[in-house]
């Protein structure tokens, strides 16, 4: 008896557990840190000023919106994925910024050396 | 390898699915841009992004097979794609760093190359100029030497140029004195040749003196034997010897007689030892007969007395005859006496004085 009432006990905390659980992801609000912190770190990459970046911010700041749009609507789930794009084009657009930097320098530095070679024919 | 991989995951899905499901554009894209990623440098430079790119799709196509047309799957796929995207500029820039560090270490070795040059440059040139210095010092020093040589050797021209007037000076001194010298021999000569020829002089004198004594002593013997011959009188024409007519001719006659030459050698003799005296034979005849003829036969007496001298070596060109005539008589013609007197010869001796006004 005591063992049936023990394993009943621990159902019933499971049961509550989960259903807190549940309950608690249903109205938890919505992490937009990571979307909010992505878009500012490649607006301070300078994404702005990189064609191919500033297309990337543009879509990541669109779709956070469309996220807390989703969230305030209901749709947790969707809103959550909508997220995920927002983030992805944020560190796609920081990194398109950094590409671009980094082609520049090493175009310059080819030319640099390019040029060092040529004046010291 | 994850392109073998994921083509096999990819084969799979597609056989479980079948023909009657479509993959949503999202997913086409995704899997392109994994493909492209993976052909890029990230498979190699970033392959961690390239693995989240890669589980990324993986997620896209499990959602696709359970779910392939929920928006869910739509947002794995994109998500998938930006994974990809982000690999493959992820690759690049390790590409863009590589190249840039290749360019940049290129240019550090270039530089240091050219560095190394510069300094070999500035070492070399330093050297040359290190090199023209000690040329410069060299042809310093050899100018130098050169201005030395040069200063020595106006100095020796200098001091040949004083050694040859030096020279000159010795020589013109050498010559004075040599010609000193000559002058002293020649004066010294002057005077042996002056004391000789005062000597000869001397002895000249001597000689002439002797001559002239032993001349007088001469003339006055041959006077003294004149004097005993004939008559001799001193006159202002010279000393006269008068032979009488008488003693040499016959009367009217211009020949000698015998007793005539013999007294006539006796003059002579003592003529010719008072010789080199002009002597003039004059002939006198007395007042008979007529002037002309008398006149003629004076000038034949004279001339045969004249000839007779100079046979016996009186020398012809001192003695002169004339033919005197009567005009010269020394007595008179009136007495037999007077014009015995008068028929005479004379020979006039001239002076020494008169004979060199001739």
């Amino acid at each position: 008896m005591k063992y049936v009432s023990r394993i009943g006990i621990m159902l019933f905390a499971v049961a509550v557990a989960a259903t807190g659980i549940i309950a608690g992801c249903a109205n938890a609000p919505l992490r937009t840190e990571a979307s909010t912190s992505g878009i500012r770190a490649a607006e301070e990459a300078g994404a702005a000023k990189v064609p191919s970046a500033s297309l990337q911010l543009q879509l990541a700041k669109e779709e956070l919106e469309s996220a807390k749009s989703l969230a305030a609507k209901g749709e947790k789930v969707q809103a959550d994925s909508m997220l995920r794009r927002a983030e992805a084009d944020a560190e796609l657009a920081v990194t398109l910024s950094h590409e671009d930097a980094e082609k520049s320098e090493a175009m310059a530095a080819v030319e640099r050396a390019r040029q060092l070679r040529k004046d010291n024919q | 390898m994850k392109t073998l991989q994921y083509f096999t995951l990819v084969a799979l899905a597609a056989s479980f699915a079948g023909c009657a499901t479509v993959a949503p554009t999202e997913l086409v894209n995704a899997r392109s841009a994994y493909q492209l990623a993976s052909d890029g440098p990230a498979q190699q430079l970033e392959p961690a992004e390239l693995h989240k790119a890669h589980e990324a799709l993986i997620l896209a196509e499990n959602s696709f097979r359970k779910e392939p047309d929920s928006y869910r799957t739509k947002d794995l796929a994109y998500v998938a794609q930006r994974k990809s995207e982000q690999a493959g500029a992820l690759g690049s820039i390790a590409a863009a760093k590589a190249s840039k560090d290749g360019a940049n270490a290129d240019f550090q070795t270039k530089q240091s190359e050219i560095v190394e040059q510069g300094k070999k440059n500035l070492s070399d040139s330093e050297k040359r100029t290190t090199d023209a210095q000690a040329e410069n010092a060299r042809q310093a020093a050899l100018k130098s030497a050169k201005d030395k040589a040069d200063a020595d050797s106006q100095m020796q021209q200098a001091a040949i140029a004083q050694g040859k007037m030096d020279l000159n000076a010795a020589e013109k001194r050498t010559a004075e004195t040599q010609a000193e010298l000559d002058k002293q021999a020649a004066l010294k000569l002057a005077k042996e040749k002056a004391d000789a020829d005062s000597q000869l002089q001397q002895a000249e004198i001597a000689q002439g003196k002797k001559d002239l004594n032993d001349a007088e002593k001469r003339t006055a013997d041959a006077l003294a034997d004149l004097a005993s011959l004939a008559s001799l009188k001193e006159e202002e024409r010279g000393l006269v010897l008068t032979l009488s007519g008488s003693v040499l001719f016959r009367s009217a006659e211009a020949t000698l007689l015998p007793q005539a030459q013999v007294k006539l050698d006796q003059v002579a003799k003592a003529l010719l030892a008072i010789r080199a005296r002009n002597l003039i034979i004059e002939g006198h005849t007395d007042s008979q007969g007529t002037e002309a003829y008398n006149q003629s036969l004076s000038q034949r007496r004279s001339d045969a007395v004249r000839d007779y001298l100079v046979q016996g070596g009186y020398p012809a060109d001192h003695i002169q005859s004339r033919g005197k005539g009567e005009v010269s008589p020394i007595a008179k013609n009136t007495s037999t006496e007077g014009r015995a007197n008068n028929r005479r010869v004379e020979i006039v001796i001239e002076r020494e004085a008169q004979l060199s006004k001739k």
